[in-house]
């Protein structure tokens, strides 16, 4: 029996889209079968995100109005042979198509063969958002150091903290500039998390590969050696359960000449 | 044979402060109604007499209070000053329970959410932007004020918020609002165990803890030293 995790943020634009592409590709790096399900019924970009647009046949209202089987509808990921798959959203019906039961039904099915379903909520409070917590046994809340976004994310720990069936949602402060926290112009990690006061799963560096990896459909977890990359992994571990400390925002701040200079130092 | 001496239905006693009205709370309402009247008109008075009027065991609605006012009132040397009763409704006793209780809730008040009390709120914890603490009674903190807080919501002026931190974005109490702005937080470089309160000039002022027991004495339920 598996575990469902949602991702979810209150505010649009904080990467949960990103998070669930990369922590799911993460949990399948790790050897765990994962089955992705976008909830974002008319705006769906998880399968951009992992470059499985064209693949894509059927979606989850196709699934969930009976048109076809489950498995028809999920869209494997060739980079893991049987690990990773996809359920896409659909682009052309709404959110009122899919019911919180049908969700939790379709959820519980997955279950049974997936060790984890991470399901993409879309941002909003409103069916959506009910639609993806639905079928959720853990909730991972998405935010950037800006007040916009740690004020939705306190919102969205509000609600989810009401939840039955739920475990106490846990945080991913992503997106976070070394520099801007440092002067102060932007919140620091913890700062949001006693303001938020939940569990701190996880951080994730500010970097411009996200978003060209992104473009290519590969989930910029894939590539080792960057800083993101290594939040993400850090985070997936996590989530299997292991302990690892909280990686050090530090060394990214050296440029070329900084390292070298460290070299030299030591 | 059975009239032999009429039982009094208004006793008129004198007291420092005027006159008392006593009520017979045994009588019909009508016959009561009569006497009062002729008792009022009776009386040969001169200037204004303050009347009290005590109703004993009889429970009057609102109007019957009214009618009974306007009773006295119609000699123009009378003007009730005070009615008392020894009894009240079961709801009315209800709400003044509620009132008077402190209801605790322990956790975050989050942003979009609300907590009411009918009497003292004490919240263990924190209350986040856009979170808002409702009472009818005072509000206390322990945690830090980011949000919202009425206390007074009913109109009890007297009411206080009272915050280990407090940082609220809104603070209102009865019917005075006061949003934080930034002149109002510099009085105070670190807002810690602060509260919150209407000042004599009728505007919402922020003081030391320390000083309530100076502000609203009758906030302390401790009678006497020990």
């Amino acid at each position: 029996m598996g575990e469902a995790i949602v991702v979810t943020s209150g505010k649009g634009g904080v990467g949960k889209t990103t998070t669930t592409a990369n922590l799911g590709t993460a949990l399948a790096l790790q050897g765990k079968k994962v089955c992705l399900i976008d909830t974002d019924i008319g705006l769906r970009n998880l399968d951009v995100v992992l470059g499985l647009e064209n693949r894509i046949i059927y979606d989850l209202v196709d699934v969930v109005e009976g048109r076809c089987r489950v498995n028809q509808a999920l869209v494997k990921d060739k980079r893991f042979e049987d690990r990773l798959f996809l359920l896409p959203a659909a682009q052309t019906a709404d959110k009122l198509a899919v019911s919180p039961e049908q969700m939790k039904e379709l959820v519980t099915e997955l279950k049974r063969e997936y060790d984890y379903i991470l399901i993409d909520c879309p941002a909003g409070i409103e069916q959506g958002y009910q639609n993806a917590v639905a079928g959720a046994d853990r909730a991972i809340v998405v935010t950037t150091p800006e007040i916009s976004a740690v004020r939705d994310a306190d919102r969205i720990i509000g609600l989810l903290e009401q939840e039955e069936g739920i475990e106490p949602p846990k945080l991913i402060i992503n997106r976070i500039k070394r520099h801007l926290m440092d002067s102060g112009e932007a919140l620091d990690v913890n700062e949001i998390t006693t303001h938020l006061s939940i569990d701190l799963l996880g951080i994730v560096m500010d970097d411009e590969n996200v978003i060209s990896s992104s473009n290519k459909g590969e989930p910029v977890v894939l590539n080792p050696a960057n800083r993101a990359a290594t939040g993400y992994r850090n985070i997936a571990r996590r989530i299997l359960g292991e302990s690892v400390p909280l990686m050090s925002m530090d060394e990214q701040k050296k440029g070329f000449f900084g390292k070298l200079k460290s070299l030299f130092t030591k | 044979m059975t009239q032999v001496t009429r039982k009094q239905l208004v006793m008129i006693k004198g007291t420092k402060s005027g006159l008392v009205l006593r009520l017979d709370d045994q009588c019909a309402y009508s016959e009561l109604m009569s006497e009062l009247e002729q008792k009022v008109r009776d009386e040969a008075l001169e200037g204004t007499t303050e009347i009290q009027l005590h109703l004993g065991n009889r429970y009057c609605t609102d109007e019957q209070v009214k009618e009974l006012i306007n009773c006295v009132q119609k000699s123009p040397h009378l003007r009730v000053t005070k009615v008392q009763s020894d009894v009240i409704r079961v709801e009315e006793c209800n709400r003044l329970i509620k009132e008077n209780q402190s209801e605790t809730y322990v956790g975050i008040v989050r942003s979009g959410q609300v907590v009411k009390a009918d009497g003292d709120l004490v919240i263990i914890g924190d209350v986040n932007p856009n979170g808002k603490a409702i009472a009818n009674g005072n509000i206390f903190v322990l945690g830090r004020l980011k949000g919202i807080a009425h206390a007074g919501a009913g109109g009890n002026r007297d009411s206080v918020i009272a915050a280990s931190w407090l940082e609220a974005t809104h603070l209102m109490i009865a019917d005075k609002v006061e949003t934080m702005t930034d002149e109002l937080t510099v009085l105070s470089e670190r807002p810690e165990m602060e509260c919150a309160y209407i000042h004599r000039n009728g505007f919402i002022a922020i003081d030391r803890l320390q000083e309530l027991r100076i502000l609203r004495p009758n906030l302390s339920t401790f009678k006497g030293g020990s």
